[in-house]
């Protein structure tokens, strides 16, 4: 059939025609009947600003192209690259806008974000890593479970082994971002990063080309290797209280699980990766030689090679370091048998090696900008030098020419030529001051001696506000006392030279804490501890402690200076913050003989306005204490008390305003109490006797000085409290005491409240005893005192008629009304008292000379 | 019996009162104690380090027996000693120097084992864990260090580790004035005051500061509380405060933070503390020459003593024997009771014996029960033994001549036996060897 087919169709037209035959081709499709209805439907698309057509979007939060979350989520896995970024940039938008929705969602959002960590498109992963930075891992900070972490790690790890490198290396970037929000996430996954890290860092030489790019994985090597525990040098001793917390000490402590990682396993993949990064340096180093510059991008990736060899370094010290120190304390986290290969076998080979390159181009005297990146480098070898140093044993040349680097960058010989070097300088230097210690007591003496050199010099011309100082501070600490860990001195203090720098040190310290004055109150502290420390330890008659005693002649100058008119300048101490004068207070004792010349500086301090009670009441605690031990004269001593009572300002002011002036009301309150605080010290020195005649004779040298009523008072007291009956006190001193007590008493009687009165202050009754208890004592314990006062006042009204008779008149008669009105009220008050009126009965005959002259007196004008 | 013991800085005696009926028992006479200064040994004597003029290089540390007021004992060391303490049984007498160096005596022979240097300053206070393995000492430059007593007799040791003690803590600025520690040994907390007017509390198991509590005063003395739920502190202003360990104070009252309460009686300064075996009974001692012993529960004072004009600066509370106060009572049975009175124990020596120290390293003691012939039970070291056996050898010289003699003679008979054996052998040899030849000869024959 099928063959015959065409044949047949050949012949055809040789046969008759019956009938018209219509040639079909098979195959092929009949043409439309004309009369066929066109079903074909054509469409155009419409492009609306807002696709609200088919859901009502009112309360949804939507980005700003009215897309739902949902949408977005779904377009970031379109298969156009720029759909992909748009989603990304809307979801930014969106939870901008929206934060809780990024709470709400953060599961689902995550896990569609993660899906773009290995994006083909370079734009998207990009945009992705801005959306993570800025945007995703701020708002969630706090509660970031660590299973959204390990849902993205599995995308970044896939990504870390794509073949394109450029999103392998994007995968570090990404990975950088996590740990650097969530440091405790590079412990979770470090083998497996590390490993990563050497697989790139092994082929480096095919991205050397392209240097930005190996710089940012090396950024991220430097930050996870950071997050190593290390031996921490810190600058500042912390110094500050612990927490206090906890407020049971025996309550049942909850177990905090830490956190435990198995350092056994990093060590593995550090030891590794050591000789990697130091290949890779070395890559680098042809770079260095020839006279071109160095370029900025390969100069960063130096220096974080040169920063991961750092912390790594640092990382198997602080095992080997930890290895020595466990007392099963802590947990011992590494295996007994992983410790022989930690470093001391393996690492030091090339280090060494490694370590033979410095100093970087000290020969090519190129220009300004580029010495400084050498000089950066320089100083970076320095420090894995001196980290190193513990445990590998180096060559002496190499020694040498390390510690002469050292040397010359102490002394100020290298210095930076840019602008911002100074600060550079002052930065990289605080990163090795701390080694000085160490390295002065292991190198041999011709360099500890030029080292030392060094050390002070530059020590001596460090300005004070400088943060350098701290550095230096802490150690000079180390070099001074003994070390709290260890408990032996570093340096041997019999070594004439080694001495006389400590002895610069010592100088300088006081120097250094007038010079800042209050501007850094945290460094003063560091110093005055120092200063404690160095009272506490230094060993007894010792040179050390013989220079302690000597620097009170300059530390008088840090509490106040006399000045030669007679004003007094206040030092800083003033002006300190009450921890740091409670610290120079506590120096105080540790003195081993208080100098007088100190002493009277304190006592300006101490009678100044602004010191505060508690500060003051801490000095003459010490101060007493110091007695106590032998380091202070019993004469100081009670002078120094003395002089507080007579010459404590007292402010004026009326007793019964104290609504208005409570203040002042609470400065007398400080007065008394800190003359009971004296009188306390005095009478537990010992010998009633002696210091009773001490206090005498230094309290009558100050009542001609017509000291107000307030510190007379005070004076009495300390006087009554040592006194025993019958008095002790000699025939000169009772006149001189009966001058002051007659005026003073004639003072006091305006606190006496009136007899008629009935609503008598209580506050001024106890105020008036506060002043007239005393002399009542006085009293009791000697008729002739008592006598002689009596007489006093009587004379008093007596002789005003005739010198005062140039005065005013009224004036005169005021003054003397108030004057009679005033003994009186002193004898009627005194005769309340039933011991006082015993001794009143016995000196009748001035009683009634005193009425006599008031008859006279009144009668008179 | 329960006693309270209290001595005075000034020359006042060794006051001793029944610390239930409040009777006053002997006093013993001419002490002058340093604060810290008096401990009971074994309660079997008691000792104090004396107050010295700071001219004398040497210092005092004088025995009374509880029977005698005089002064038995009167020992110098080589320099003053301050603070003093003994364990529990009696065996060991430690006491801290001026020069910061802390000494550890044997009792019964006197011998001084160790002396070693623990501080900078003076040594002002010392006391013992209550298992006795950990000694706290602190010292005038506010620092305060845990020694091991293992770790102090272990020369090879020291050496070996890093630093002689277990624990330095230097977070007080002045002097330490009193301290005192928990239950649990090496467990415990301590309680420190000092100077600075604070007082510290640590862990001897962490080796941390926990708590630190400021106070309005200089706290002289501290005391715990047996439960560890507050301590006492007794301070220069007269008070007696209270602040808590274990409660949670969250408001800061009118004295300070963790501070509850006071005692108060407007006295002088409180010097010392002492918590009798009951913990209910707290006795203090004060600037004014009292001794008042408070109810720590009600907060009253349940009896006041009088010991001199002075301050009183040492206070205990100490089980005494009783036979002694039978034999105060009891004149008739002096004789008896002389026979009864304990020896005391020779003098401390003064300077490490560094010759024999080798030789006999180990102490003997024979555990005693504490009953009333405490004093009888034997009570030897080692030590005394050798000097015992040494002594014995040079009495009887004579007695060993003769047993030389006897020896010589024993050797030379001996001798005479072995030469009449080897005779004999010979003999027989001979007989033998004759006899086999003459065998064989009959036989050949």
């Amino acid at each position: 059939m099928a063959r015959s087919k065409p044949s047949s169709s050949k012949k055809q037209p040789k046969r008759g025609v019956d009938f018209k035959k219509i040639k079909r081709k098979i195959g092929r499709k009949l043409p439309p009947p004309k009369n066929a209805t066109n079903t074909e439907i054509k469409s155009k698309a419409i492009i609306l600003p807002e696709q609200s057509v088919a859901s009502e979007r009112a309360g949804l939060a939507v980005s700003k192209k009215g897309l739902t979350l949902k949408e977005l989520l779904q377009q970031t896995s379109h298969h156009n690259a720029k759909v992909r970024r748009d989603a990304l940039t809307g979801i930014r938008d969106l939870v901008l806008k929206y934060p809780a929705e990024l709470t709400l969602h953060k599961l689902a959002i995550i896990e569609k974000l993660r899906e773009r960590i290995s994006d083909e498109d370079k734009v998207v992963r990009e945009t992705l890593y801005q959306l993570l930075k800025l945007v995703i891992f701020p708002a969630l900070k706090k509660d970031v479970p660590g299973s959204l972490i390990s849902l993205m790690m599995a995308y970044i790890f896939n990504g870390m082994t794509h073949l394109a490198t450029d999103i392998r290396l994007m995968a570090f970037k990404f990975f950088d971002l996590v740990v650097q929000h969530y440091p405790s996430s590079f412990f979770m996954y470090a083998e497996k990063v590390l490993q990563n890290y050497e697989d790139i860092l092994r082929k480096n030489h095919i991205y050397l080309q392209d240097r930005s790019k190996l710089k940012n994985a090396l950024v991220g090597l430097v930050r996870c290797l950071s997050l190593l525990p290390c031996n921490r040098r810190t600058v500042d001793p912390s110094y500050g209280k612990n927490t206090e917390t906890q407020g049971s000490l025996h309550a049942y402590e909850l177990e905090v699980p830490k956190e435990h990682t198995d350092f056994s396993s990093i060590i593995k993949r550090l030891e590794d990766i050591l000789p990697i990064l130091v290949n890779c340096f070395q890559d680098f180093i042809p770079l260095v030689h020839p006279m071109s510059s160095l370029d900025a991008q390969s100069f960063d990736c130096m220096l974080y090679l040169l920063r991961s060899i750092d912390l790594s370094v640092k990382f198997f010290l602080y095992g080997i370091d930890k290895h020595q120190t466990d007392f099963g304390v802590t947990k011992p986290t590494y295996n007994e048998k992983d410790m022989p290969v930690w470093g001391e076998i393996a690492t030091p080979v090339f280090l060494r090696k490694f370590l033979e390159v410095f100093p970087l181009n000290q020969l090519h005297n190129t220009s300004g900008k580029d010495e400084d990146k050498f000089f950066i480098l320089n100083i970076e070898i320095t420090e894995i030098f001196l980290h190193s140093n513990e445990w590998i044993f180096t060559s002496a040349i190499l020694m040498e020419r390390f510690l002469e680097f050292i040397e010359n960058l102490l002394s100020g010989k290298i210095r930076f030529n840019s602008r911002s070097g100074k600060a550079l300088q002052e930065k990289h230097l605080t990163s090795l001051l701390p080694f000085i210690p160490r390295l002065v007591s292991l190198v041999a003496n011709t360099w500890k001696s030029r080292l030392l050199q060094a050390f002070t010099m530059a020590f001596k011309d460090c300005k004070p506000e400088s943060t350098l100082n701290l550095a230096f501070l802490s150690a000079i600490e180390e070099m001074l006392l003994p070390s709290k860990r260890q408990g032996i001195l570093l340096l041997d203090a019999s070594e004439p030279e080694i001495l006389d720098h400590q002895i610069t040190w010592i100088r300088e310290l006081p120097v250094l804490l007038v010079r800042l004055g209050d501007t850094l109150s945290s460094l003063s502290k560091v110093i005055l501890h120092l200063l404690l420390r160095l009272g506490q330890y230094a060993p007894m008659n010792s040179s050390l402690a013989w220079e302690y005693d000597i620097m009170q002649h300059t530390l008088g100058e840090f509490y106040s200076m006399c000045l030669d008119d007679g004003s007094i300048l206040y030092g800083p101490f003033m002006k300190l913050p009450k921890d740091c004068q409670e610290l120079s207070v506590c120096c105080l004792y540790y003195f081993s003989s208080l100098d007088s010349l100190l002493l009277r500086s304190l006592v300006y301090c101490c009678l100044c306005d602004n010191l505060e009670p508690s500060v003051l009441f801490r000095i003459i605690d010490v101060l007493h204490s110091a007695y106590k031990i032998g380091h202070l004269q019993l004469v100081d001593l009670i002078s120094f008390f003395v002089t507080l009572v007579a010459r404590w300002k007292v402010l004026p002011g009326r007793l019964y305003t104290h609504v208005e002036n409570a203040k002042k009301i609470s400065n007398r309150e400080t007065f008394k109490a800190i003359t009971g605080a004296v009188c306390s010290c005095l009478r537990q020195m010992g010998d009633d006797a002696l210091i009773f005649q001490i206090v005498q004779r230094v309290i009558l040298d100050e009542i001609p000085l017509n000291p107000p009523i307030d510190n007379l008072c005070g004076m009495l007291r300390l006087l009554v409290i040592l006194d025993s009956r019958p008095t002790k006190l000699s025939e000169q001193s009772i006149i001189i005491l009966s001058n002051s007590i007659s005026e003073y008493l004639i003072d006091a009687a305006s606190y006496i409240p009136e007899n008629g009165d009935e609503v008598t202050d209580s506050n001024q009754i106890s105020i008036c005893q506060y002043y007239l208890v005393p002399c009542f004592f006085l009293f009791d314990r000697s008729d002739k005192l008592l006598n002689l006062v009596l007489d006093l006042m009587g004379s008093s009204i007596g002789e005003d008629n005739s010198s005062l008779a140039c005065n005013h008149d009224t004036q005169h008669t005021l003054d003397l009304s108030s004057r009679i009105v005033a003994v009186v009220s002193i004898l009627l008050y005194m005769h309340q008292d039933i011991k006082i009126r015993r001794r009143l009965s016995s000196c009748k005959g001035e009683i009634t000379r005193i009425l006599q002259k008031m008859r006279l007196q009144v009668y008179t004008p | 019996m329960e006693v309270v013991i209290a001595s005075s800085p000034v020359d006042a005696g060794i006051g001793c009162w029944d610390l239930h009926s409040g009777a006053e028992q002997l006093r013993y006479r001419s002490c002058t104690s340093t604060p810290h200064g008096l401990a009971c040994v074994g309660q079997r004597f008691l000792a104090s380090s004396q107050l010295r003029d700071s001219s004398s290089s040497s210092g005092s540390i004088l025995y009374w027996s509880w029977s005698k007021p005089q002064v038995e004992v009167k020992s110098f060391p080589a320099e003053p000693i301050h603070p003093l303490v003994s364990n529990s049984d009696g065996m060991y007498i430690i006491g801290g120097g001026s020069s910061g160096a802390i000494y550890f005596w044997e009792v019964a022979s006197g011998r001084l084992l160790k002396r070693w240097h623990a501080h900078y300053r003076a040594v002002t206070c010392l006391f013992l864990s209550d298992d006795e393995s950990l000694l706290v000492s602190g010292a005038e430059d506010g620092c305060i260090r845990v020694w091991s007593l293992f770790m102090v007799f272990d020369d090879i040791g020291m050496e070996m580790a890093k630093n002689p003690y277990e624990y330095s803590f230097s977070e007080h600025t002045l002097r330490v004035t009193d301290m005192v520690s928990g239950y649990g040994g090496c467990n415990a907390i301590i309680v420190s005051a000092s100077e600075d007017r604070t007082c510290k509390v640590w862990s001897l198991s962490r080796g941390k500061l926990l708590r630190s509590i400021d106070f309005p005063s200089i706290i002289e003395a501290v005391a715990l509380d047996p439960g560890e739920h507050v301590f006492y502190a007794g301070a220069r202003d007269g008070k007696i405060y209270i602040a808590s360990i274990n409660a949670e104070t969250t408001s800061s009252n009118s004295y300070g933070k963790h501070i509850i309460g006071t005692l108060s009686d407007n006295s002088k300064g409180v010097t010392c503390l002492a918590f009798s075996k009951d913990g209910i009974l707290l006795v203090s001692g004060s600037e004014d020459g009292t001794i008042r012993v408070w109810d720590a529960k009600t907060h009253n004072i349940v009896r006041i003593y009088r010991l001199a004009k002075g301050p009183v600066n040492n206070v205990l509370v100490v089980r005494r024997p009783l036979y002694s106060n039978r034999q105060t009572s009891e004149n008739s049975h002096s004789s008896f009771s002389r026979r009864h009175a304990p020896l005391l124990p020779p003098p401390l020596g003064k300077y490490v014996n560094s010759t024999d120290e080798n030789v006999d390293s180990g102490a003997v003691s024979v555990p005693q029960t504490p009953s009333s012939d405490i004093m009888d039970a034997p009570y030897l070291s080692y030590h005394v033994l050798t000097k015992q056996i040494s002594e014995l050898q040079q009495q009887s010289s004579a007695a060993t001549g003769m047993e030389v003699d006897r020896l010589n003679l024993d050797c030379k008979r001996s001798v005479e036996i072995v030469q009449k054996w080897k005779e004999m052998f010979a003999y027989l040899h001979k007989f033998c060897v004759d006899e086999l030849l003459g065998n064989d000869q009959t036989q050949t024959q």
